[in-house]
């Protein structure tokens, strides 16, 4: 029914300029297609040809008219033998998986449908609120990696659902406060109507009677509220004080538990004041806060599960290695170290490990967002989660997947967002001694009152406890954290350690690191001179096939160069390297040398057209008795370098450049970047001991740095911001790490952190103004308890509505496949690569007088 | 895995499918929805509706002109009126109720009903109700309490057959096969539950004869039990049942998902326990006690939240897709019924605050609530939704004449609008009439001044009420053109998830 | 007003059971899942489409 044709003009196939399913632009020249009622239609790549096959060949062609979104891009998904590992650790006919790629409410009924069709099925259901599948089977007739695959082929990525994670705990916490806010409120509405009439006078009072009747009606129905809604106060108030703390809590519980003591006396005693509308009010205005807060926590949560799917759960085992290359099929988590694995090229690898065989090129996009390989040498290690892309590989395991370097930075980070930074520490402290001075303050309060009035008495203690509202410190400060941290979460800076915000805010002095942080890291090409008018392609060919074999970033660079430029990558047949020097080899039966001048030089047996520099650094090539041509090589700064070093410079923080790399090369860069103190050379101690000088001078460090040289001083600052390459995530040992692979993470951070600052600044002012105005009013007994409950309320929702104004804004995708697209996207680099192939550039003005390329790379 | 339905040609039935509803038929069960029993409430609603709305119009005109009673007993006004509100209210619109509740929780729930032949005994015990009502009520046997007039002996029926409707609803609701329970059943399920307690509750009686008995309750107790049942009654089989029905046939539709389920599910909890006490703003200025009155005002006042959520939420679910309302009028029939439930809503509320009420009371303007609220929310929520239903239950794919649906719809909507806007202005005028006094306090007007004052706009109101008939008599031509020449429809029960092998 | 001995207590009554429902109802996994079920009413395709070789209505 589907034809696979490779089609050159569109006769016979629909005029569309973009794939039929995935949206995205068709390749130039060649075009695949699908048949799907009898139309051709484009689309982009077989991946996408094989989708659609098998959503039109299973009779689900609605979809594409039903849908009213483009699906997610087509998973990696589960190698098919480790599909069949699924089969063994579930048996029991019954799971539930994750699905990643919803994207609106056809691909709930194309899922569904299809799952319809698989024979043994039993049922599915799908709740796309939380992208989670429960399917169940007759194992005898149907396998879980049947589904799998199944859902596979109709392009959707599907894991199995981690229960004991994270985001399922808070899922079942939030389940639970919702319980008790809908018991709240019911109670409170009822308890409203009941209490109402208390509160009309004269004619319009009921008479005592009927009183009764509706004092009781409220007593039953307040009961609810206090004993089931109100108990995570009662348990929180139980808590602190088994700690000798006095947390917010404490007012609380004992607020509620005076009013409806009192009242439920006066009920059975028949006489005095009743407040059953006052505590069920106060009951759910407090949980709403509550779950607002919750609410915040919970996103900043899931995104970061969505990062433990980067690894795969199943491997290539080893066992007889080295003397026998048999493998088996095992679950990752099973790993431990010491085993020796095979990762097949495109293959993510499963768990940390030291490289043993194998020409490693490892893509840590999602890792870093860097798509550019990393080549890796033997002895190296590995991170998990890194996509394999040019060899088999055969890694010795160094810890098991638990503990790798992606799930224990997920573990800080969820760490991270349950600590209490300092502040917040601080807060709770301050909430501790207010709540001190209030509870005696209520005590005065009510000796007096009890002297002057004893009516009285009560309800203005009532009033005094239940008005006071600590909040801004106790639940506004963590909320503002929480939608803070999700916040970046999103922008690909995930923090790590609790302070970040606070002290970047406080920062004087702002470290670079230069390569690999203030420029892309990797050498690349850009500028060509040669000898001969248009004779760069050739001498890129000839440099490349010389540089083939070598991992020096330079010959990366040329090799990056030649491979940009489409040119073939035979190596030369004989190269060999010397070492600090160039490579010799023989290429079509001349013979070339490539490297430094001197090298070359000693091959040419010329003087060199060329000057050096001494800032770019140069690699020339040249045969005997002749030079060819000079590459400039260079590491291109990062785009958006400027802007970031130009923000921290307004906010009037010291910048400062410290480098390894020769002191020219630094000036240079710091001069472009408008950096006026800028040192080179420096070693990693020696950058440690500067920044020890500067804290010891009393200033707050933050730095920024790509942690493979960096891990002493990257802990050693106050803050400090790791670029995310393997290394780095290894040590961990940086305070937020830019995932996205932008120095302009920082200035996001910056940016949120002084938002967040400014928040529970203005949080914090406004609890003392309304303190002190609500508790002296309250004392004078201008309050009663149900305009208190009422104030207290509304102050608490203020300042947590005030702190979720720093969540992010964006919405929109189905379920949890947006959260994981999102990270996704955000690791994919949006900036233009930044060394771009050397150009033919007609368009560039201003030439040498050999015919030389300059690039407008910078 | 499509189903196959055969489908034959006109020849293969007789012209008149109408008898087939009627006739026993072997049913292949299990495997198939239960359509009959809504096709027989969904027809009988629209014949109910022109039968209640001839009376009304009726009525209209006796007010007008009063010789029209003919100085006979079961002509006269005091007699019809009553039997006016019962044919609206239940026979037309508890059919509808029925029809679209028994449907919507068959193919919500993708299974059958509970049970066929309870269903069956609902509709024809409905039918007895009705056919009842309509003989004892002219005939003067009445309660006298209003929307509950009818005497113990319907009343006794009326219990059982809801005690059946209660099973077969929610066994079916058991029964299902999807897990999750729609929404608009818990609207259903919440009306069934909630008429069911208000009806034993008000009806309680102590009969003296088959044909006449005594409020359990005295004097002003029963004024406030009876409009705990009224208020109560319409808050949930005017509001809550038709709500259910807004929450499944605008989506279906409009082809869109509501658009905030979640809040949909806030709005029934709401709702449901905000009716409780708004009974009272009916008894302001009377022997209630003035508490209990402004508990009620207060109550219908904070009723204007939830009300209005529920009705942002239905209308909302079109956002996007404006543009087929102009298309499409079952649409304009479904969107235009939630601007009346808007409005109504925040009328009530307004009249039930008590200086407002001293002015309303006892006048037309609560005649121009009703009907703004019965014919606009109540009638054209109906109208679209037994539009969209009939058709799918005679196998087509749309009613007869699209053109007539939309002619209907903009003949009913002037007919609302004349009726309304007769009985504000009338309403206004008689309060102020009324209430008007003199300088040394005599009043200002006699009663009768303000009676004929009030003529022209019943004579307005008449043409309201005949245009909105016509607009139902051409719904009947429409409806019974469709139902003629029935297909099989398409009532096989499609599984979610297969059990046997796919084919 | 001694309507309101019954109505009250009545009320009270309603409201415990609601909460009992509720309850049965969250446990059984009716709230969990408040996008899903919006879309799949739409799923249910309960229109008749017409036979290609039918000659008219």
């Amino acid at each position: 029914m589907s034809t696979a044709v490779l089609i050159d003009e569109p006769s016979g196939v629909a005029q569309e300029t973009s794939c039929f399913h995935c949206g995205q632009s068709l390749p130039n020249g060649q075009a695949w297609t699908v048949t799907i009622a009898g139309i051709h239609r484009p689309v982009c790549c077989p991946g996408c040809q094989a989708v659609a096959q098998a959503i039109a060949g299973h009779g689900l062609a609605d979809y594409y008219s039903e849908r009213d979104a483009l699906p997610a891009a087509l998973p990696d998904g589960l190698a098919d033998a480790a599909l069949r590992l699924c089969d063994e650790a579930v048996d029991t006919g019954e799971a539930v998986l994750s699905v990643d790629g919803l994207r609106c409410a056809a691909c709930v009924w194309l899922i569904e449908k299809h799952l319809a069709h698989l024979p043994g099925v039993a049922s599915c259901n799908m709740n796309v609120a939380t992208g989670r599948l429960q399917v169940r089977w007759q194992p005898d007739r149907c396998k879980l990696s049947d589904i799998l695959l199944a859902l596979r082929e109709i392009g959707y990525a599907v894991y199995p659902f981690d229960a004991a994670a994270q985001e399922a705990r808070m899922q079942r916490a939030a389940k639970n406060l919702f319980r008790r806010l809908f018991v709240a409120g019911l109670s409170m509405m009822q308890v409203m109507m009941y209490a109402a009439p208390a509160y009309f006078s004269g004619s319009d009072a009921p008479d005592p009677g009927e009183a009764v009747l509706l004092r009781w009606a409220s007593f039953i129905l307040t009961l609810p509220a206090v004993v089931y809604s109100a108990r995570p106060f009662f348990a929180g108030a139980w808590n602190s004080l088994k700690q000798r703390a006095l947390g917010m809590d404490v007012p609380v519980a004992l607020g509620i538990a005076a009013a409806f003591l009192a009242s439920a006396a006066a009920t059975l005693l028949g006489r005095g004041e009743v407040y059953f509308d006052s505590v069920s009010m106060f009951i759910f205005l407090l949980l709403c806060s509550r779950y607002l807060e919750l609410s915040a926590r919970r996103k900043a949560s899931s995104a970061l599960s969505a990062l433990t799917r980067a690894l795969p759960s199943s491997a290539e085992r080893l066992p007889e290695y080295p003397q026998s290359r048999h493998s088996e099929t095992v679950a990752a988590a099973s790993l431990a170290a010491g085993d020796t694995i095979l990762v097949k090229p495109g293959e993510a690898i499963p768990a940390d490990g030291i490289l043993l065989e194998g020409d490693a090129a490892i893509d840590v996009s999602l890792l870093t967002g860097e798509s550019e390989p990393q080549r890796k040498d033997i002895g190296d290690t590995l991170p998990g989660g890194a996509v394999n892309q040019w060899q088999p590989l055969v890694l010795r395991v160094v810890h098991p997947v638990a503990d790798s370097t992606l799930a224990a930075l997920v573990r800080l980070a969820e760490r991270a967002g349950q600590a209490k930074p300092r502040i917040a520490q601080w807060a709770d402290r301050v909430a501790a001694g207010f709540v001190a001075c209030l509870l005696m303050f209520t005590l005065a309060v009510f000796a007096y009152w009890q002297m002057t009035d004893p009516e009285r008495a009560w309800p203005i203690a009532i009033a005094v406890l239940v008005v006071s509202c600590p909040c801004a410190l106790s639940l506004a400060t963590p909320a503002a954290l929480a939608a803070a941290t999700d916040a970046l979460m999103r922008r690909g800076v995930l923090v790590l350690r609790p302070h970040v915000l606070e002290t970047l805010h406080r920062a004087t002095h702002v470290v670079f690191d230069k390569t690999g942080t203030l420029t892309v890291g990797t050498p690349g090409v850009t500028h060509i001179v040669t000898a001969c008018p248009k004779d760069e392609e050739r001498c890129l060919r000839v440099a490349c096939a010389l540089e083939a074999s070598s991992a020096h970033p330079l010959a990366m660079a040329i090799a990056n160069a030649a491979r940009q430029c489409g040119l073939p990558g035979e190596p030369a047949a004989d190269a060999h390297h010397i070492a600090g020097q160039g490579v010799e080899g023989t290429v079509d039966g001349i013979g070339y040398r490539i490297g430094n001048m001197a090298f070359v030089g000693g091959l040419c047996g010329v003087a060199c057209p060329w000057e050096d520099d001494g800032i770019l650094t140069s690699v020339y090539l040249g045969t005997a008795s002749r030079w060819l041509a000079r590459f400039d090589i260079a590491d291109a700064l990062r785009q958006e370098a400027g802007k970031t070093v130009a923000r921290f410079l307004a906010e009037g923080k010291t910048v400062i450049l410290l480098s390894g790399d020769r002191p020219e090369a630094v000036r240079r860069i710091a001069a472009s970047l408008g950096i006026a103190h800028a040192w080179g050379n420096y070693l990693p101690e020696q950058k440690l001991a500067f920044v020890q000088a500067l804290q010891r001078q009393g200033a707050i460090v933050a730095m920024a740095g790509d942690g493979i040289n960096d891990a002493a001083v990257l802990r050693a600052a106050d803050v400090s911001f790791a670029m995310g390459s393997g290394a780095a995530l290894a040590q961990a040992q940086a305070d937020a790490v830019l995932l996205s692979g932008r120095i302009d993470g920082m200035q996001e951070a910056a940016a949120t952190a002084a938002k967040t600052m400014a928040v529970i600044r203005q949080n914090l002012a406004w609890s003392v103004l309304y303190n002190a105005l609500a508790i002296p009013a309250a004392a004078f007994g201008w309050l009663n308890p149900w305009m208190s409950a009422v104030g207290m309320s509304l102050s608490s929702a203020v300042v947590v509505l005030n702190a979720l104004r720093l969540l992010p804004t964006c919405r929109g995708k189905v379920g949890m496949g947006g959260m994981v697209e999102q990270i996704h996207t955000l690791n994919q680099p949006s900036h233009p690569h930044p060394n771009p192939p050397p150009t033919r550039g007609r368009e560039h003005a201003g030439r040498t007088s050999s015919s030389s390329y300059s690039i407008g790379a910078r | 895995m499509t189903q196959v339905n055969d489908f034959h040609g006109p020849d293969f039935y007789p012209d008149l499918n109408l008898l087939s509803l009627f006739r026993g038929e072997v049913v292949d069960t299990a495997l198939q929805y239960n359509y009959k029993v809504v096709k027989q409430f969904a027809i009988a609603a629209v014949i109910w509706g022109v039968v209640g709305m001839l009376v009304g119009v009726y009525i209209a005109a006796e007010l007008a002109w009063p010789a029209l009673n003919f100085d006979t007993a079961w002509l006269s006004y005091g007699r019809i009126r009553p039997l006016h509100t019962n044919a609206v209210i239940f026979a037309f619109g508890g059919c509808a109720l029925f029809a679209t509740s028994y449907y919507v929780v068959q193919r919500t729930c993708q299974v059958r009903l509970f049970s066929d032949q309870l269903a069956a005994f609902t509709f024809w015990g409905w039918q007895a109700v009705i056919v009842a009502a309509a003989v004892t009520l002219p005939l003067g046997i009445t309660r006298g309490k209003e929307y509950a007039e009818l005497e113990w002996p319907i009343a006794l029926l009326i219990a059982v057959v809801w005690v059946s409707y209660a099973i077969v609803f929610f066994g079916t609701l058991v029964k299902r096969k999807v897990p999750h329970i729609y929404v608009a059943n818990w609207f259903f399920g919440g009306f069934i539950l909630a008429v069911a307690l208000l009806h034993v509750v008000n009806a309680a009686v102590i009969p003296v004869s088959l044909t006449k008995s005594y409020s359990l309750y005295a004097g002003v107790q029963d004024a406030m039990v009876q409009w705990w049942y009224g208020h109560n009654a319409v808050g949930f089989f005017l509001t809550a049942g038709f709500l259910g029905m807004m929450y499944y046939f605008i989506p279906k539709q409009a082809g869109r998902p509501v658009y905030s389920y979640r809040l949909s599910i806030v709005h029934f909890w709401a709702l449901i326990f905000t009716y409780m006490w708004a009974g009272p703003h009916h008894l302001h200025y009377t022997a209630l006690p003035d508490w209990t009155q402004s508990l009620g005002m207060v109550f219908s006042l904070i009723l204007l939240a939830p009300s209005w959520g529920g009705m942002i939420n239905g209308i909302m679910t079109l956002s996007g897709a404006w543009e087929k309302l102009r298309s499409d009028p079952i649409l304009k029939f479904l969107i235009v019924s939630l601007s009346f439930y808007g409005m109504s809503t925040f009328e009530g509320p307004m009249m039930s605050i008590k200086t407002v009420n001293a002015l309303s009371h006892y006048t037309d303007w609560t005649i121009g609530h009703v009907h703004s609220g019965a014919l606009g929310w109540v009638g054209f929520i109906t109208m679209g939704s037994l539009y969209y239903l009939i058709p799918r239950l005679s196998g087509k794919t749309e009613m007869w004449s699209v053109k007539l649906i939309d002619l209907h719809f903009w003949v009913a909507t002037i007919g609302i609008v004349l009726y309304i806007a007769a009985m504000w202005i009338a309403g206004v005028m008689q309060g102020l009439m009324w209430r008007a006094v003199n300088s040394d306090g005599t009043l200002t007007y006699t009663f009768v001044e303000a009676v004929k004052a009030t003529y022209p706009y019943y004579v307005i109101r008449f043409c309201g009420g005949l245009l909105y008939l016509s607009g139902m008599v051409i719904m009947a031509w429409n409806v019974f053109m469709t139902v003629c020449m029935s297909r099989p429809a398409n009532l096989r029960i499609v599984t979610p998830v297969a059990i046997t092998p796919a084919a | 007003m001694e309507a309101l001995y019954l109505l009250v207590p009545l009320s009270v009554l309603i409201v415990f059971i609601a909460i009992w429902i509720f309850f049965r109802m969250s446990d059984s996994g009716q709230f969990d899942d408040m996008v899903g079920p919006a879309l799949r009413i739409l799923q249910d395709d309960d229109g008749n489409h017409p036979d290609p070789f039918d000659s008219g209505q």
